[in-house]
């Protein structure tokens, strides 16, 4: 099959001389790079990415999408290092399984500009990004180009309802868009050879039905690999494929303007790139711009039950309102010996209220916890915090403290 | 010389005083805009606010970020139309705002035109403190006027204009909204073109682009003869296809062929409704009337002082009102006469099989529909239950029903245009021109009959008054039935029920109580 496409390349070199030029590279363009002198411009129309960093692709996709004329199409392509990618306006606790992103120690995750779900990178998933004029923007032609470019190669694929490319029922791409003043784009994935089963684990939340969340949540689908269709499907062929399927689509096919290769070295000196990605890993950007939501959990321990609502916006917990209790009447009927002997620890509190001291001790939690950041709390922070309380008392409240601490890490 | 200058001085002093009597001038003046949520486009009708880049209180730069908003899987970033300073947020972060609604509210200051506010040297001995009081538009000081002047306020209020007239010019006050991106607005604003000249444009949804103002600016600056030029151009036939509406109206008229028609026509005469509307206008119910006609001063006493009162419906600005017209009453009146006559009342059971015998359905209420004649085609909503709507509530329908129907696309849905159908259709021809009489087609699923319903005329009625004659309001109505249904005698007599109504429109306060 490589044979017969380097074959075909002559035939094209005396039509379009140019954009063949980089007909050979595209198979290992990782290695290919423009020794440049000046910053890229960015009035090209076709860009490919061989940064794997994703803070830097997304920077430059979103300097591009400001700085290229408004009328003009373009079109970016690239892959990043193993990371997860949620929307604009989603939360990371609810969409994202921080305790295995954080076991991974090199996944990082990424919050990106444009709405839609969360999804996972890496480097058998190649990002496609059209961008287009506001007024002609169409989610459905865009769509359609991608489509094409993966029918091209063999794959008997589809669009969805929600403009998804799939193979079946199976989805093999995800979109997301953003919409300005002037311009709009369209961006998505296409997974080729992605590890299914990490990209599983970390999507994959215990269920956290009772957290509540104000903005967008992600709308699982089973995905597929292309290769699982059509082995030998590779990120070269399938962005050859966009390529010449955008070039069609709008008008560019005669077009002698070079596909711009670009590297992360080359926008050392455009400030806007270098200020994104600074601005990306940043936990305002990555956490702070989290909405408002509501997460109700409840615990029995030994000693008694908790139940802690917690609310957070922009990643700050705004309140905490715990409700602890002593062991419920009826539920332990057979140890009433135990039940007494626990009661009379709590120090004669009944059934369902907390007495005293423990309330005041909780309450203190509860302030403790307000104004800090969600997930960035130490159990042994608020401990130390808190003012000297009843012996009786300090089981209780580590557990409770350690208990939040973890919920909130999870 | 001295003479000169005491002449330019009485000139400066004239003017002056002019300037003085008439209108206030204003160089500028802070307002309060309200800044809505556009239409985003791609089907979306509401968005939630992720960010606000503005405080209250900050000021904006036309074209800066004003916020963020998301919708499915758009992240959209909407910029500020004016320079001003933002005075208040309506919508806050996290919730949702529907399309059309307001996001929040930008103090702007505005140059008013100065030209209207300098009167004419010429009229300055005859303008006096009255000439304010003289409207030149027509809102709540209408009603005096028609008080003080009842035989000819109809010339003094001027007709709104069908868009299908030929002498139709769209003014800026019209309903439908003039759609353009910023960066057009401010390229229309610097050439100073009026949009709403141009609306609608070549965009998507009838928004006016770049194009279309270049156009226009050509159009503007070439003379008429370049563009009878390019008409003669083309000697050649051209070849159009049909849209959806008129092929839709096509196929509807060829299966009216099976229908028998005959026509009917007679004369309403309208002098007593005409009477009764300006003291009708006064007591418009106020949900019916648009906001800024409604005084907000809030009453010494109060009937909802014990309890409150009942809750007063949800109506649309597209439904709202100042003024009654002829038409609600025609088709409340209409719809009581239905009521007294079945048949009218009656449809052609569908069914599947044609040689059974046909059976007729009647209903236990009045359905009408309305032949609505829209820039996208003809369109026949119907009101369904006419009888059980007050005539200020018709009215209110009817306005809703023509904003939907000049929508580009057209707003009208299933919902307005349902598969049953009226029993009658009525159709105001007259709103176009000065029409008398006219012979209306009958479509399948559009009723038994047809009322075709001509331009209200001031004629010299020689048998009213005592035998002198009379100047009386007069309607031409040309009726055409199924004559499979309706005999025709039974049609006279059933329009002279309607006529009972509409000439003596007193019997419906007995009835209505």
């Amino acid at each position: 099959m490589l044979s017969s496409r380097l074959s075909s390349c002559p035939k094209r070199r005396i039509e379009h001389t140019l954009s063949t030029h980089y007909c050979h590279n595209l198979y290992d363009f990782r290695r290919y790079s423009t020794q440049r002198l000046t910053p890229p411009s960015p009035q090209h129309s076709i860009y490919i990415s061989n940064s794997t960093n994703p803070y830097f692709n997304l920077s430059f996709e979103d300097w591009l999408f400001r700085r290229k004329a408004a009328d003009k199409p373009l079109l970016l392509l690239y892959r990043d290092d193993p990371c997860v990618v949620i929307g604009r306006n989603q939360n990371p606790w609810k969409e994202v399984n921080l305790p295995v992103l954080r076991a991974s120690k090199t996944i990082p995750f990424v919050r990106r500009r444009s709405g839609g779900g969360t999804v996972y990178h890496d480097l058998g998933n190649t990002n496609f990004s059209i961008h287009l004029p506001r007024t002609s923007f169409d989610r459905h032609m865009t769509a359609q180009v991608v489509l094409r470019a993966v029918r091209s190669l063999g794959i008997d694929a589809t669009v969805n309802d929600r403009n998804d490319i799939c193979v079946g029922t199976e989805k093999v791409s995800g979109s997301a868009y953003k919409i300005v003043s002037q311009r709009a784009y369209h961006h998505g994935t296409m997974l080729i050879s992605t590890k299914l089963e990490t990209l599983g684990d970390l999507l994959h939340t215990h269920s956290k039905d009772t957290m509540e969340t104000k903005g967008v949540a992600s709308v699982r689908s089973p995905v597929r690999n292309l290769q699982q269709f059509k082995r030998g499907v590779t990120h070269g062929a399938f962005v050859e494929a966009v390529m010449h399927e955008f070039r069609k689509e709008y008008g560019l096919l005669g077009n002698d303007d070079k596909v711009q290769m670009i590297d992360e070295d080359d926008c050392r000196d455009i400030e806007y790139i270098q200020h994104g990605m600074s601005e990306l890993p940043s936990w305002e950007w990555a956490y702070g711009q989290t909405p408002e939501f509501t997460y109700t959990v409840h615990q029995t321990f030994k000693w008694g039950s908790a139940q802690a609502k917690i609310k957070s916006k922009h990643g700050i917990i705004l309140s905490c309102d715990l409700c602890v209790s002593g062991p419920t009447e009826g539920t332990d009927t057979t140890a009433g010996g135990s039940v007494a002997s626990m009661s009379a620890a709590l120090q004669g509190v009944t059934a369902v209220s907390m007495d005293e001291p423990l309330r005041f001790v909780v309450k203190e939690v509860e302030q403790m916890l307000q104004g800090r950041r969600y997930g960035f709390i130490s159990a042994r922070e608020i401990l130390s915090g808190l003012g000297t309380h009843d012996n009786t008392k300090v089981g209780a409240v580590e557990d409770l403290v350690s208990w939040l601490v973890n919920l909130m890490d999870s | 010389m001295l003479a000169r200058r005491l002449q330019k001085l009485a000139g400066r002093r004239f003017i002056a005083a002019c300037l003085h009597t008439s209108c206030r001038v204003q160089n500028s003046q802070k307002i309060i805009e309200k800044f809505k949520l556009a239409d985003i486009g791609e089907g979306i009708t509401e968005c939630e606010i992720i960010k606000w880049n503005v405080k209250p209180q900050t000021a904006i730069q036309a074209f800066e970020p004003l916020c963020e908003v998301q919708s499915d899987k758009a992240s959209v970033e909407i910029t500020s139309p004016f320079d001003g300073v933002v005075t208040r947020i309506l919508v806050e972060e996290g919730q949702v705002a529907k399309v059309g609604s307001d996001l929040c509210l930008i103090e702007v200051v505005k140059e008013s035109a100065a030209s209207s506010s300098i009167a004419e040297p010429v009229d300055v001995p005859s303008t006096s403190d009255t000439a304010s009081t003289r409207p030149t538009t027509v809102e709540p000081k209408t009603n005096e006027q028609e008080s003080r002047d009842e035989l000819s306020s109809t010339h003094n209020i001027p007709r709104r204009k069908h868009p299908m007239d030929p002498t139709f010019s769209p003014d800026v006050d019209s309903n439908s909204p003039v759609l353009a991106t910023p960066s057009v607005r401010h390229f229309a604003r610097q050439r100073g073109v009026d949009l709403a000249q141009l609306v609608p444009g070549s965009g998507r949804d009838g928004r006016i682009t770049r194009r279309d103002l270049d156009e226009y600016l050509v159009g503007v600056d070439t003379t008429s003869s370049n563009k009878e030029r390019v008409a003669s151009q083309d000697n050649q036939d051209v070849v159009v296809e049909l849209g959806r509406t008129r092929y839709g109206m096509w196929k509807a008229m060829e299966k009216s062929l099976q229908i028998p028609h005959f026509g009917y026509s007679t004369t309403l005469d309208l002098t007593p409704l005409h009477g009764l509307l300006p003291r009708l206008n006064a007591h418009i119910p106020s949900h019916y009337l648009p906001p800024s006609t409604v005084l907000e001063v809030p009453p010494a006493v109060s009937p909802a002082s014990l309890y409150p009162l009942p809750p007063t419906p949800e109506v649309p600005p597209s439904g709202q009102y100042t003024r009654l017209t002829y038409l609600p009453f025609l088709l409340k009146t209409l719809a009581k006469s239905m009521l007294e006559w079945p048949l009218f009342r009656a449809s052609i059971t569908q069914v599947a099989d044609a040689s059974l015998k046909p059976t007729l359905t009647i209903r236990p209420h009045s359905d009408i529909s309305i032949a609505l004649s829209t820039p996208n085609g003809l369109y026949t909503p119907t009101i369904q239950n006419v009888d059980t709507f007050s005539v200020y509530s018709l009215s209110s329908h009817l306005k809703h029903l023509s904003y939907l129907g000049r929508q580009t696309p057209s707003g009208l849905t299933l919902k307005e245009m349902p598969k049953r159908g009226g029993t009658l259709t009525v159709s105001n021809v007259g709103a176009i021109g000065a029409g008398d009489f006219a012979a209306p087609v009958l479509v399948p699923g559009g009723g038994v009959a047809i009322v075709a319903i001509g331009k209200a005329k001031w004629i010299w009625d020689v048998d009213q008054g005592d035998g002198s004659g009379e100047r009386r309001l007069k309607v031409g109505i040309s009726w055409s039935a199924d004559h499979r249904v309706v005999e025709g005698a039974e049609l006279a007599a059933f329009v002279e029920c309607w006529r009972g109504y509409v000439e003596n429109p007193e019997r419906m306060i007995a009835d209505s109580v």
